[in-house]
């Protein structure tokens, strides 16, 4: 009798315990509590940014994403939701990234000499020259492209430039990926016209790396997006990472990179005039402009499938048949003015303005600005 | 088994005549073989579309072409969702509903051995059988992966060739993350057979969670669920295929079968320490 008790208890607090534990599982991993670092300058940590050397690491970036862009087929890291990547480096310019997507992945490797691009949907190495990555992709972190002549300089004059149109605070401590780092956080001045309300970068307090990036916007309190490590290992990474031999049954291709053909460049260079790109505004109101002709949009996605069936290393999720027009109808919203006629597609980072004349206008600004900004197109 | 002493009563001839008394039912047999089937059925398939240009189909199909040891992941990878969670349920609805069916789960119950073993012992049986039905299917799967597609080691998705020793560890690797996810669905099918005295009721029921569960997971609403959901760690398993290994998703899809078997496990003990006898 009183050994049954005891086993229906023991039982319960097994289910309590099965249930606490999916609890726990659930929840998002605690950051733990705020280390304690020496005082630092926003400018001085800004500075520390820009002049900090590139360090071997290893790790996880998780991605979260929010900005309410439309799915790219294959590429889930730029999709709305969350996801991550996975990338090593020995601070030398060797390079492994690898993109898990759903059942697949991507995997790119720069040995130090070439660069290899794996993807296990079908089976495909693409060799590419030793860099190519820094190329394409864009700079998350704020540090600098190139070595500039006097970094002491360069970096003042950075800082200058973003305290010109930004509020530059270091909001305490925190931890990213078990690392103590210092919360930088760039603010708009209240005269900025942007839908940005904060852009938040935590600094490791050691490397001076970014390891977290959050785009906040007005109204929210969740970021639009945000990209930060979630695991980190600081220091030499197994050599074997960086180097990467082709599978038996995969097919190599070595698409022509850095030498277009004539044809291509007067092409490109004819599109270039005619669009007359423009930057309109500065700081955090900069908006893009320029104007399309109406049959250079259906030109572009044609060169694109062309580059693709060539091999060459562009996005995917272009379909054969894409129709522009089409697709930008359906994404945005048609709007009208004194400007003309067009379609907004607005995410929660800003907003693209295309008339129906071909004239397009992208920035990280409210309806309002992009209508002034078109206005101003010629 | 003999080698454990026995100091009160011999488990171990408690736990092979559990064994061999699954073992003996035909349609354990019947059920062995027809899982054989599926790594073969799935290779001769894979093997044809092969053949084609392009990649054989999405995910782990794509890489199988000169890669043999692939298939023995892909066949778990596919019985899953659906095949392996029955195969759980059978055992377990046959565990104690079905004994309760026959009559004899009343003579197990008031003979000298305590509840708490007695469901000790079937959830032994259960867990071997389904770890010795993965295991075969797995090793089906390698061989008809190497007879069909050949192949030396074992090529991930992220491209780089694992040598032979690494390919077999992860395959072992695998065998084992699918047994306790396995585990997991049948732990719940044993407190559901502790309910009942009808085994199609608890496969029923089993099954109809899994589905209710996939089905769950599809909806972006409901987010917030998924981490709950045992059906939502299985697509994260595939990670047993890239190179090197990301264990945070398997250690996590593991610790949440683990919380479904001590749930299920506590909640059939707690029915089998109160029932009648």
């Amino acid at each position: 009798m009183n050994r049954r008790r005891v086993t229906v208890v023991a039982a319960a607090v097994g289910v309590v315990a099965g249930a606490t534990g999916l609890g726990l599982l659930a929840m998002p991993a605690g950051a733990g509590p705020a280390p304690v670092l020496p005082d630092v300058s926003a400018e001085a940590l800004v500075e520390s940014v820009l002049n900090a050397k590139p360090a071997a690491f290893g790790g996880t970036v998780d991605v979260d994403n929010d900005l309410g862009i439309p799915a790219i087929a294959g590429v889930p890291q730029l999709s709305d939701g969350a996801s991550n990547l996975r990338i090593w480096t020995d601070g030398t310019g060797k390079l492994r990234v690898q993109l898990p997507g759903g059942d697949s992945e991507r995997t790119f490797v720069d040995d130090g000499r070439t660069a290899w691009l794996w993807d296990s949907a079908d089976q495909t190495v693409t060799k590419l020259p030793h860099g190519s990555f820094e190329r394409a992709e864009p700079d998350l972190g704020g540090e600098p492209k190139a070595a500039p002549t006097d970094p002491v300089t360069l970096s003042r004059q950075v800082v200058a430039a973003i305290q010109q149109y930004s509020d530059v605070t270091v909001d305490g401590t925190a931890r990213v990926a078990n690392r103590p780092v210092y919360e930088l956080v760039l603010t708009p001045k209240p005269t900025e016209k942007t839908v940005l309300r904060e852009v938040r970068v935590a600094v490791d307090s050691e490397l001076r790396v970014p390891l977290r990036v959050a785009v906040l916007t007005n109204g929210t309190d969740a970021p639009a997006a945000q990209v930060g490590f979630s695991e980190l290992t600081v220091g030499p990474q197994d050599a074997s990472l960086f180097a990467f031999a082709p599978p038996a049954g995969a097919k190599v291709t070595e698409p022509e990179v850095g030498e277009p053909s004539a044809e291509d460049k007067a092409a490109a260079e004819k599109v270039f005039t005619e669009a007359n790109p423009q930057v309109i505004g500065e700081g955090w109101d900069v908006v893009l402009a320029a104007r399309v002709p109406r049959d250079a949009l259906a030109g572009l996605a044609e060169a694109q499938q062309r580059g693709q069936r060539e091999g060459r290393w562009s996005d995917r999720g272009q379909d054969a048949d894409v129709d522009v027009q089409g697709l930008v109808k359906q994404l945005g919203k048609p709007v009208s003015g004194a400007w003309g006629s067009g379609t907004l597609i607005t995410t929660r980072v800003g907003g693209v303005l295309i008339a129906d004349d071909g004239r397009v206008a992208a920035g990280a600004v409210p309806e309002q600005v992009l209508v002034d900004a078109i206005g101003q197109v010629k | 088994m003999s080698a454990l002493v026995a100091t009160r009563a011999p488990l171990g001839r408690q736990l092979r005549s559990e064994l061999r008394w699954i073992l003996r039912r035909p349609r354990t047999v019947i059920g062995l073989a027809s899982l054989c089937l599926v790594p073969v059925l799935a290779g001769i398939g894979l093997w044809f579309a092969v053949d084609g240009d392009g990649p054989a189909g999405p995910g782990l199909a794509a890489i199988i072409a000169g890669n043999g040891l692939v298939l023995p992941v892909f066949t778990l990878m596919l019985a899953l969702p659906l095949l392996l969670p029955l195969v759980g349920a059978i055992w377990a609805a046959d565990g104690l509903a079905g004994e309760a069916q026959h009559g004899t789960l009343r003579g197990l119950m008031i003979s000298p051995v305590g509840r708490l073993r007695l469901l000790g012992i079937k959830a032994f049986g259960v867990a071997t059988m389904t770890l010795f039905a993965v295991t075969l299917i797995a090793f089906v799967g390698a061989i008809t992966g190497v007879v069909l597609f050949g192949g030396e080691g074992m090529l991930t998705l992220s491209g780089s060739t694992l040598p032979i020793g690494a390919a077999l560890g992860r395959i072992v690797l695998t065998i084992l993350l699918v047994t306790v996810q396995v585990w997991g669905v049948a732990a719940i099918a044993m407190a559901i057979s502790a309910c009942t005295e009808h085994p199609l009721v608890v496969m029923a029921a089993t099954m109809a969670g899994v589905i209710v569960f996939a089905v769950l997971g599809i909806f972006s609403a409901l987010d917030w669920l998924h981490p709950y959901l045992i059906t939502s760690a299985w697509d994260g398993l595939i990670d047993v295929m890239r190179d090197p290994l990301p264990t945070e998703a398997l250690w996590r899809g593991t610790a949440l079968a683990g919380c479904y078997i001590l749930i299920g496990m506590s909640l059939a003990a707690m029915r089998l320490a109160t029932k009648d006898n």
